[in-house]
């Protein structure tokens, strides 16, 4: 089972009917946690959402409590929690990206994803990480063909995976695809 | 009774009714043997309630009405601080006895003269709707909101007789979800193009539009589509907007059933041209229809994205009732299929005070003057029937 902690977005739910092609999905607000089916989850997901990681100090407490122990995968705000928690730093960016698609491109062959590959995605965010980020067992795997900035976090160890765009989106090409290799990792 | 002097008899009776643009002309309600006017405490009750209909299904067994913005928002959980307000009721809905279908050309004689005023008063002068521009542009900046709609009102006082206006609304402006409601003490007339649920059985289907562009004689369908084609500040605020009303259906429709069925299409109307989608899906099991309005209303395309935490934001900033502006008009029929639009470009008369609120958006490359003068753009058409 997924379990996904919904931070009052409005792209929440194309997120839960992509994951639900692949499992069963259980998806809560960020106010109504269900202890119970967070631990039995196989797989923890982050939602997109307004505001910045530090707007969501339980969602900080989850991640650092089933590191290691489950899959987490975040996707925008939940990509910048994850970097967040890390000890990165999440900053407003000059250009900002609503609904726009672009293509960004793999960049590191220790990817799940094949290196150099090149994805039409549909991006939603105001922030962005600032660089250079390091913490241990995680990777930039890809980044905006244009801006550069970072696009996809991994850490294959741990099984943590980030995307600041929305896999979910329509803008998304292959979306699905992303998504099905990410849970069978 | 002959249709040709229908409306005028209707009229003259005082008897309330309400028209609602149909496929082929419009569809006429009146001799309402139910008034349910509605508040926080009872919505539900009204929501959850079955309603019985006898042997065969008729064309009456509907309740037809409208919810105001305020009450969508107590529906799902967002509260309003206090703010100026006229007492409007937050929603009625009338159980029609009599429907009869009206060709397209509505033929109604203005017997009385009316008392109108040409003026109009704006509740936000150019100067305050900079700052609230700039303060939302902050906000987006900051990721707390992507797109945000900023809400303006004209008002004015007259005596206006509703159908007249709502006849010449739809020689110069036909709208697919145009209806009117005249009442007692109250009138609402508008020429809506936005159909918020369609629901039939189990498929339901919403059709945003976000982008519209004044037609004049350089301008056909093509040349429009490849104008937003090649906009993008419109394209992205269209795509947003896409991914939202896919999430709401989301919440009600069963895994893999929602589609993007129009992408980006040109509708074209008398004066314009809308940029439009259309999506579709199918309803889970046990879904019931207060499930789909807490879903799909208020409707996100007039509000912005993500839609709680922008409505949290308007809310805090708007000093005025929104009344009835971006709430929804539609009906429930008894056999639970559902037809709601999103009220805008419409007029709201409430003792003899008229009032027009219109909203554009504001997005990271929008600009305020730009903005501002959209807004008056979209109450011109409404203001200019004040002659």
């Amino acid at each position: 089972m997924i379990y996904i902690v919904d931070h009052k977005d409005s792209f929440t739910h194309n997120v839960v009917h992509q994951l639900s092609l692949f499992d069963k999905v259980e998806c809560a607000n960020y106010d109504e946690i269900d202890n119970e089916k967070l631990n039995k989850a196989k797989t923890i997901v982050l939602s997109p959402g307004p505001g910045s990681p530090k707007d969501y100090p339980k969602t900080k407490n989850i991640y650092k409590r089933f590191k290691g122990k489950k899959k987490i995968i975040g996707i925008c705000l939940g990509f910048q929690q994850i970097l967040f928690a890390e000890g990165g730093q999440i900053i407003q960016q000059k250009q900002i990206y609503h609904g726009f698609q672009s293509d960004i491109k793999v960049i590191s062959k220790n990817s799940i994803f094949k290196n150099n590959l090149i994805l039409k995605v549909g991006r939603y965010h105001s922030l962005k990480l600032k660089e250079p980020f390091n913490a241990k067992n995680f990777d930039i795997t890809m980044r905006c063909v244009i801006s550069g900035s970072a696009m996809c976090v991994e850490n294959n160890i741990d099984n943590i995976y980030g995307f600041q765009f929305h896999p979910e989106s329509f803008l998304t090409i292959n979306g699905n695809l992303l998504i099905k290799k990410i849970l069978s990792a | 009774m002959k249709k040709k002097n229908y409306l005028n008899t209707l009229s003259d009776s005082n008897k309330p009714f309400i028209i609602y643009k149909s496929i082929k002309g419009f569809d006429l309600f009146t001799n309402f043997s139910e008034k349910i006017i509605l508040n926080n405490k009872n919505i539900d009750r009204f929501l959850n309630k079955k309603y019985k209909f006898k042997n065969k299904y008729k064309s009456t067994d509907l309740l037809i009405g409208f919810f105001g913005y305020e009450l969508l928002n107590n529906l799902i959980g967002v509260k309003i601080p206090k703010q100026k307000s006229i007492n409007f009721p937050k929603g009625i809905f009338y159980k029609p006895e009599t429907k009869i279908n009206l060709k397209n050309r509505l033929i109604y004689k203005l017997n009385t003269k009316q008392k109108i005023n040409k003026k109009f008063k704006i509740n936000i002068n150019h100067n305050s709707y900079s700052k609230i521009f700039n303060n939302f542009k902050k906000k987006i900046r900051s990721g707390e909101t992507y797109q945000i709609k900023i809400c303006t009102k004209y008002k004015n006082k007259s005596a206006i007789d509703p159908l007249d206006f709502f006849c010449r609304l739809s020689e110069t402006n036909l709208a697919p979800e145009a209806f009117m409601i005249k009442d007692k003490n109250f009138s609402i007339i508008s020429c809506s193009p936005e159909n918020l649920i369609t629901k039939k059985g189990s498929f339901i289907s919403t059709k945003p539009i976000a982008g519209t562009l004044r037609k004049n004689k350089k301008i056909n369908k093509i040349k429009a589509l490849s104008f937003f084609k090649n906009n993008i500040k419109e394209t992205k605020e269209h795509n947003m907007i896409v991914d939202m009303e896919r999430n709401d259906l989301s919440r009600i429709c069963k895994p893999g059933s929602v589609k993007l069925k129009k992408e980006k299409i040109i509708e074209e109307y008398k004066d314009l041209y809308h940029y439009v989608s259309l999506i579709v899906g199918r309803l889970k099991k046990n879904i019931k229809n207060i499930d789909i309005i807490k879903a799909m209303m208020p409707g996100g395309s007039v509000i912005g994205c993500p839609k709680i935490s922008t409505l949290n934001l308007l809310n805090h900033q708007e000093k005025e009732n929104r009344n009835i502006y971006t709430g929804s008009f539609g009906y429930i029929k008894f056999n639970g299929d559902m037809r709601f639009n999103i009220i805008i470009r419409s007029i709201l008369n409430f003792k003899n005070v008229s009032e027009i609120s219109v909203a554009s958006g504001v997005v990271i490359d929008s600009h305020a003057k730009n903005e501002f003068n959209e807004n008056f753009i979209k109450a011109k058409a409404l203001i200019d029937l004040f002659t």
